[in-house]
């Protein structure tokens, strides 16, 4: 797999190396882009399903580069996911945009605010405190935002939330192919920062933060950068989110929910891969869609008797897994967690 | 002034309990450096045993702590030795706290989906005795939690400092690595400390079926102000997790009684933000992970 001489141009640094998840990737792409024409997306659960399956996988890729790429576990996710659908909905309410509905500065703009916040947190949060402290630190930071959502009175609509009007709902289709586009757009976004410069000074700080200090990259700023990143990331799906439920509260947005299933999607498919959330976030919504018909209200305990089954069993995730029988099929030395792809 | 000083009070009771899960949750950490977020969620499940040994067998709550411990103890045991051991041993810290996850999502669940939302209340014939000290009431009950809860902060306490294995959990909380290449078996050092643990969130569950009315759905805010009281007491401090615990109830309370109680949580987390940034030893706490990068 040399690269040396022949394609050594900007963009051969994107040629995937892993040919499975070259061609895992393909297959899926090929079916979410073909699949509105087979079937009614609209009358279809199928439509949903995916529609669902790319938000999940949005907010993963997100958490997926400052969690698996650079090593710094934010458990605060679900407030950039609330906050991005919060913005959308006040900025259309005071009619700021374009179109009002599905407006792509909006969701460009419900991705930015918390982006900001993240750098405002972040520098504070991640120059004082490693590990485990900081997971500590945006395991708070989500709550309070919770609270103050909560809390905001006529600004945000307290517990009760926000209204949009639901009459816009036209079809299916526009949600569809928006949440595809955004999925497509995070995937290719994290695989493009994790084969750049930027992608190797992440993987130098998550496998050792002072080591790659000595070396001259400035830390501080690259885990700014993939916290930004990944607020970005889940306030944009946020507000696809709440341009969907056309009401947004602080339970619904806000909800452990968005914290924990992409950190499950992530952590199925295989950590510090970009084919992996894919995966996982197909299994997930999956296992959601399939428990909620069949178990009723015990589906939250099949879905959590499956996390943990996995975790025990599987904790590479599911490329690790595939990593480990190829290079075994394949005869050559594998690492059990893929660097690349 | 009295009832300022009835609210500080029913804070101190009320906080002596965060205190109790927060050393459980101090010794997990400590050892294992897993975020045991299912520890509101064990609690609950033992105020749930408690409640029924009362109003099925007619066991008195308090004795029922005889009976608890010992099966949170081996609940304990159980889980970290089926669950949580390979976990423990990675590097990756997101399969603990996943797998704290999913547990904390299947106890809960079967227990909203099989005892119902329904808030539960272990009514003893004593429930309503109070001491009354000038002005101030006192509820028996509580000030027995509050009993409780010293009295297992002092059997811990006694447990690490006066004993060999107390020691082992000690020393494996500072270097598991070093405390291996003594010759102490990680594997079992671990599993007493989660034992220990879940004992304390047991501990906690039993006071509370008879103190205060639970349902399923305290489990998870109960493990984060636990954790905030962890934090603020500073990992490895079983005194200071306690005392933490206790201010924790007591600010809670004030915040409760004289804003309101949606920014009682609010400043609650935001206290903990603040100690993480600017105090990371916690309160009281030697240890912290605070390094300029």
């Amino acid at each position: 797999m040399s690269k040396t001489g022949v394609e050594a141009g900007r963009w051969a640094k994107l040629r995937p190396t892993n040919m499975i998840s070259a061609a895992v990737a393909f297959v899926v792409l090929v079916v979410a882009f073909t699949l509105p024409f087979f079937v009614d997306v609209d009358k279809s659960y199928l439509g949903y399903f995916i529609f669902i399956t790319c938000i999940y996988l949005t907010v993963a890729q997100g958490w997926n580069l400052v969690a698996g790429y650079t090593g710094q576990i934010s458990l605060g996710q679900n407030a950039f996911f609330g906050l991005g659908a919060y913005t959308m909905a006040e900025l259309w309410l005071h009619g700021i945009g374009l179109w009002f509905f599905f407006d792509v500065t909006l969701m460009i703009a419900a991705g930015i605010a918390p982006a900001i916040l993240a750098i405002i947190v972040g520098i504070p949060l991640l120059s004082r405190l490693k590990g485990d402290y900081f997971s500590f630190g945006t395991l708070g930071l989500g709550m309070i935002i919770k609270v103050l959502f909560v809390k905001g009175g006529t600004v945000t609509g307290g517990a009760n939330g926000v209204y949009l009007d639901s009459t816009r709902f036209t079809s299916m289709h526009v949600y569809y192919w928006c949440a595809l586009f955004l999925a497509v757009f995070a995937t290719f976004l994290v695989y493009a920062l994790t084969r750049s410069r930027i992608g190797l000074a992440l993987k130098a700080i998550r496998e050792d933060d002072i080591s790659a200090a000595s070396h001259g990259i400035n830390v501080l700023k690259y885990k700014v950068f993939a916290f930004a990143v990944a607020a970005f990331l889940a306030g944009v799906a946020g507000s696809i989110f709440g341009y969907y439920q056309f009401h947004i509260t602080p339970d619904s947005v806000f909800s452990m929910n968005w914290l924990f299933y992409p950190i499950l999607v992530v952590v199925l498919g295989g950590t510090g891969t970009v084919i992996g959330p894919i995966i996982g976030a197909f299994i997930v919504s999956g296992l959601f869609a399939y428990g909620d018909i069949y178990f009723g209200g015990y589906h939250p305990v099949v879905s959590g008797m499956l996390i943990i089954l996995v975790m025990r069993f599987m904790p590479d995730g599911i490329m690790g897994i595939v990593s480990k029988t190829s290079g075994r099929l394949l005869g050559r030395a594998k690492h059990a967690v893929p660097s690349g792809m | 002034m009295n009832v300022l000083l009835q609210v500080l009070i029913n804070g101190i009771l009320f906080g002596s309990m965060y205190g109790v899960a927060a050393i459980g949750l101090s010794l997990i950490f400590g050892t294992m450096r897993i975020i045991f977020l299912a520890q509101g969620t064990i609690m609950v499940l033992f105020a749930y045993l408690t409640y029924f040994l009362f109003t099925l067998a007619g066991v008195d709550p308090y004795l029922s702590i005889l009976i608890g411990i010992p099966i949170a103890f081996g609940c304990g045991l159980g889980v970290f030795y089926v669950l949580f051991k390979e976990a423990a041993a990675l590097e990756d810290k997101n399969v603990s706290l996943l797998l704290a996850v999913g547990l904390m999502y299947m106890v809960d669940n079967l227990m909203l989906n099989i005892w119902g939302a329904t808030p539960r209340y272990a009514a003893t014939s004593y429930s309503s005795f109070t001491l009354r000290i000038g002005e101030i009431n006192i509820s028996f009950q509580r000030l027995m939690a509050l009993v409780i809860a010293l009295a297992a902060a002092s059997i811990v306490y006694w447990f690490l400092k006066n004993t060999r294995l107390g020691t082992a959990v000690r020393a494996a909380s500072e270097d598991m690595v070093s405390t291996t290449l003594l010759g102490i078996s990680s594997n079992w050092v671990m599993a007493i400390a989660f034992g220990l643990g879940l004992a304390l969130a047991g501990t906690a569950g039993v006071v509370m079926a008879s103190v205060y009315s639970f349902d399923p759905n305290y489990g998870f805010p109960f493990a984060l102000k636990a954790l905030v009281a962890l934090t603020l007491g500073g990992i490895g401090n079983v005194w200071g997790a306690l005392a933490a615990g206790v201010l924790l109830g007591v600010v809670e309370n004030l915040a409760t009684y004289y804003i309101g109680a949606g920014w009682a949580d609010a400043i609650s987390y935001a206290a903990f933000i603040l100690v993480l940034i600017f105090l990371p030893y916690g309160l009281f706490g030697r240890r912290g992970v605070v390094k300029k990068v």
